[in-house]
Order: structure tokens, then sequence, then C-alpha cells
């Protein structure tokens, strides 16, 4: 049995059989097995390293090394303790949150790092207003502190204040500018409020600092295709061509390359070439993507797509055509995240 | 020409070229710790900080503007450089020029940095001198001009040796220097006992902490992006895409 990941967590993965059938098989928690400190600590590095937030593997790790060789790590237990600390208040795990902090506390009572762990605790249990109190003192010590405005902004947002958040987010990128966390923080909110003009200069700001970062270029591209009209599609689509030409295996910007140009083909107010350099670019956008799947040897994957795309490219707005390609950039898009 | 090749008493090797190594290495270690025991937190202004982003902003707007639409482009160089509102032009920060004199936490600094670095070295440089005098202490491997024989030949009044003949003291010196790779290995990156690394701080002047006259700067990033111009380069980026296949190596496991 060929088995293709197309999804997998921990419990359970779907897998392609021989004939061609989606087929769900659950599997017992794999834990990571590591059997001794070096590899649990390089392993602890790099997740913190990386910004991964897989805080029940985090957690596993870290309350094992900490409870066991506490004593063989050294001066690094400081870190592992804040870093097992967040990854606790993620799964719920208050007991050992609190003797983390606990921990913390002991070696460095003034620590104003220590005190934005605190504050963060005190959000987990949603009492909002003594961590807010908390932070304001941070603040007060040491007005740049970062960190704590940053935590304030979540408590809003936590809250479902989302205009005030903005708000406050806009007044700390007014001093902070070149904070990229949170341009994109501020995105995703003007996203859900669907302000797509004020996202998308957000994620300009994001693109002029990375411009090698083929996601921003996509997420850009998605903004600028969801605000509509014809400069914004075209637009859309010379960044998805973008985030391409960065990383050639983003099938979301491929699929959106597809999608922004048979639009402007099938628009009614462009010119005859415009829309022969367009129905080309779509051409070229759908036999890669048949390309790709022939690479899978998928052939219940190119019918899919085939379909979608013979309904699409006929009929570009019916919401069934849109749906069939969103279910296979569904399939994909896990895949690229 | 290389001069005649001495031939030096081995007990100069154990008793002074070994010793003047770990002294140098020992002082350097103390420091480092005797800095850190006496070293307080430079305070940051908010002000400072937020004007080196402003200014780094600037230059990455400089630099990679040209993957921004023209639009967005024009809408930031706008907001920087016009001539009523613009940013550079409209904020005048209050410069005060910080008196070494009067102001007084500039001043136990500088203090503290030249107890803990000139001071010492002055001592030590000064004992060696007087204390391993008189004799020739080892060879550089590389031929060196007259001009250098007063220098490195202190006490040694000898007018026809070569110059690559040095004295203690020019060994003491080398080694304080040389040894600045040790102290990295030892005590980790950003540690006090190296010298080089204050004179470059001092003569930088990071990202972090402004130079003292923001005014300047701002006119100078002024300057700098008033005359560049947006050439997008995302042009001509679909016909760079499709003139071949896309490379879906690695896309599924």
């Amino acid at each position: 049995m060929r088995k293709i990941n197309i999804e997998s967590t921990l419990y359970s993965q779907l897998i392609i059989d021989d004939e061609n059938k989606l087929v769900i098989k659950f599997q017992p928690k794999t834990n990571v097995f590591l059997y001794c400190i070096s590899e649990m600590r390089d392993k602890l590095r790099k997740w913190r390293e990386e910004n991964y937030r897989n805080s029940e593997q985090i957690v596993d790790v870290g309350e094992e090394l900490i409870n066991e060789h506490a004593s063989k790590l050294g001066d690094d237990i400081w870190i592992i303790y804040e870093q097992v600390m967040i990854a606790a208040l993620d799964c719920s795990r208050d007991d050992l949150a609190w003797s983390c902090l606990q921990e913390l506390k002991r070696q460095f009572p003034d620590s104003h790092r220590v005190k934005r762990l605190a504050g963060m605790r005190l959000e987990a249990l949603e009492r909002y207003e003594d961590a807010n109190k908390l932070y304001d003192s941070i603040l007060q010590d040491d007005p740049t502190n970062t960190a704590a405005r940053k935590r304030k902004i979540s408590i809003l947002r936590a809250q479902g204040k989302s205009s005030e958040a903005i708000r406050e987010l806009n007044e700390y990128l007014e001093q902070f500018v070149g904070d990229q966390e949170a341009w994109h923080e501020l995105s995703e909110l003007y996203i859900n409020e669907h302000d797509y003009a004020k996202a998308a200069f957000c994620l300009e700001e994001l693109m002029m600092t990375n411009p090698h970062n083929h996601l921003y270029c996509e997420q850009y591209a998605e903004v600028k295709y969801t605000q509509g009209g014809l400069e914004n599609l075209e637009l859309a689509r010379k960044y998805f061509a973008q985030a391409l030409k960065l990383n050639n295996r983003n099938m979301r910007a491929l699929f959106g390359l597809y999608m922004s140009a048979s639009h402007i083909a099938a628009s009614p107010k462009v010119s005859a070439k415009v829309k022969k350099d367009n129905v080309k670019y779509a051409a070229w956008a759908t036999s890669q993507i048949s390309r790709a799947y022939q690479l899978q040897h998928l052939p219940a994957g190119v019918m899919l797509t085939s379909l979608a795309l013979s309904i699409s490219s006929k009929t570009p707005y019916t919401t069934a055509a849109s749906a069939g390609v969103a279910v296979v950039i569904e399939i994909h898009g896990r895949r690229q995240t | 020409m290389a001069g005649p090749e001495l031939l030096l008493d081995s007990s100069i090797r154990l008793w002074v070229v070994l010793p003047i190594v770990f002294i140098t290495f020992f002082v350097g270690i103390l420091r480092h710790y005797v800095t850190q025991l006496i070293h307080n937190d430079k305070k940051v202004d908010l002000q400072q900080v937020s004007d080196s982003q402003v200014l780094l902003r600037s230059r990455i707007l400089r630099e990679n503007g040209k993957y921004l639409p023209k639009q967005s482009f024009a809408m930031r160089k706008h907001y920087f450089n016009n001539p009523d509102t613009g940013f550079f032009k409209k904020v005048k920060r209050k410069v005060i020029p910080k008196n070494p004199m009067t102001d007084p936490s500039t001043l136990t600094d500088m203090m503290k940095g030249n107890l803990t670095n000139v001071l010492p070295m002055i001592l030590i440089g000064g004992w060696i001198n007087w204390a391993f005098s008189g004799f020739v202490t080892t060879k550089v491997p590389f031929p060196l001009t007259l001009r250098f024989k007063p220098m490195l030949q202190r006490g040694i009044e000898l007018i026809s040796l070569d110059a690559s003949w040095v004295s203690s003291a020019s060994w003491y010196f080398l080694n304080v220097f040389g040894l600045r790779s040790m102290y990295t290995l030892i005590l980790g990156q950003d540690n006090a006992a190296d010298q080089s690394r204050i004179m470059q701080d001092q003569m930088t002047g990071a990202a972090m902490a402004m130079p003292p006259d923001p005014n300047k700067a701002f006119k100078s990033e002024w300057e700098a992006l008033e005359i560049v111009e947006h050439k997008w380069a995302l042009e001509n980026v679909e016909e760079e895409l499709m003139c071949q296949d896309l490379n879906f190596r690695g896309l599924f496991i």
C-alpha cells in the first residue's frame, strides 16, 4: 500500500491507497521518543529558535527534562523553564506553568521578562485586569519594553475588542516601525475587519523588509485579489507570479495565478491583447497544475482539477467552480502551511 | 637581508615569553569580570530607538522599494520626503550636546572605561618593560624597517641589530591583541576583555543607539531617498516565470 501523506497529525493520517480510495488511519499518539538528554535539549533548542508552536510535544519533552534531569542542564534550565511555561499555558497545564514561574521568580526576582511571563499566566486564567496592571507596571519602569506592550494588545484581541486592538497596534507601530511581528498581526486584524486596503499596506511593509519570502508575496496577492477591480487583479497576478518565482512549489500561488489570469481574461473591459496574454498565462498555469498532479500519479486528483478548471474556464464566476478549486487548494494549502 | 641568526637562551622562553602570555591572559579575564561587576545597563531612550527604526525603514525602502507596486513606493516616499509634511522635513529633534564634564552618567562611564581598560594596560606594560628589559625576547617572522627599532626594541641599545628582534614590551602588546580570539573561545562572544571591540564600539554607533545628531542623519537620509527612482522588479515577472517549467521536486514527499 503506497502511502501518500496528504495530511498527518499526531493521531490520524489520511492515506490514499493503491485503488485510489481515501482512507483514514488512526494511529496511537506517536510520542517523540528521545533517549538522551542532549537530544531532548537539541530538540527544544530547535523548536525555540524556529518558533515552533507544538506545545504538547514541548510540554512532554520539557517536563521530563525538568523533572528528571534538572541538575545536568546547567544554565540552560532557565530558558527551558520559560519555553515550557509558555507551552504549558497553551495546553492548560496550570500546575506546570505555576511551578516553572516559581522557579524563575526565585532565580530572577526583579526581571521584566519574568513579570511578563506572570502576566501571560494571568491572561491564560482570563484575569485580564490583573494582567493589564502588571504590564502597566513594567511599562512604567521601562517605557521601551516592547513585549509588555504587545501583550496588552493581545489582551484586547483576546477580549474581542478588535477596533481598540487595531488602534493600540497602530500607535505601537508608530513608535516601533521595524517590528515585523506587529505588522503581520495588524494585517490579520485588518483582514478580519475586511479592511483590505490597510491590510495590503501592512503586507507591503512585510514584503519590503523580506523581499525573498514567498509567503508574504502570496498573502499580498490574495488580499489584492479579494479587493477586486482590474488593477488589483493585475497586481495580484503579478505577485502570484513573483511568489511562484521565489518558490516553484507554492501551489496556492499557482492556483491564484490561474484564477486571477482567467478573471482578467473574462472581464469585458480589457483590450484584446491583454485578454490574449491572460489566456496564455491561464493556460500555462493549467498545464503546470496538471503536470504537478501527473507527477504523483493521482488520476482522481487530475479528474477533479480538470473538471474544476474546465468549469471555471467557461464561466469563471460560478461558485461551484470556485468551490471545486477551493477544495483542491484546501488539500494543497495544508501541505504548504 | 636577514641579519645573523641569534641563538637565544632557552630560559628566555621559559621565564619570559610564557609568563608574559599567562599574565596577559589572566589580566584579560580579570578585566572581563571586573567590567561585568561595575557595569550598569545603558538606559535607552524611547525617542532614539524609534528614530533609529525609522531610519532603518527608510533605508530598506531605498533598497527594496523595487519589489513594491509603484503606487505604494510613491506613497511611502511622499510620507518621508514631502517638502511640507514629510517626516524628514518636519521632524526636528532637540539635540542636547552631551557635555562630558557636566553630564554625570557619561562621566562615570568614561571613567569606568578608562579604569578597566587603559589603566591595566599601561601599568602592566610599564612593569613588563621594567622587569623584562635589556634583552631580546623574540623575533617577528617578517622583516621590518629600521623605523620600527626604537619602538620595538626598548632597552636594547644595539644599532646593528635587525628590527625583527623585539623586546618583551612589544611581545606583551602583541599578546594583548592576539589573545582576543582566545577570549572569545573561553568567555563567549561579547566579552569585556576584548579591547579592540571597545575601540570599534566607539567608532560605529550601531542601530540601537543613535548618533548624537539625529537631525544630520535625517538630512542625509532625505537626500538619499530623493534620488531613488522606482524601477519595478515585477515588470516582466510572468514572462520570466513562464520560460521554463516549474520545478516540483520535493513537493510531495
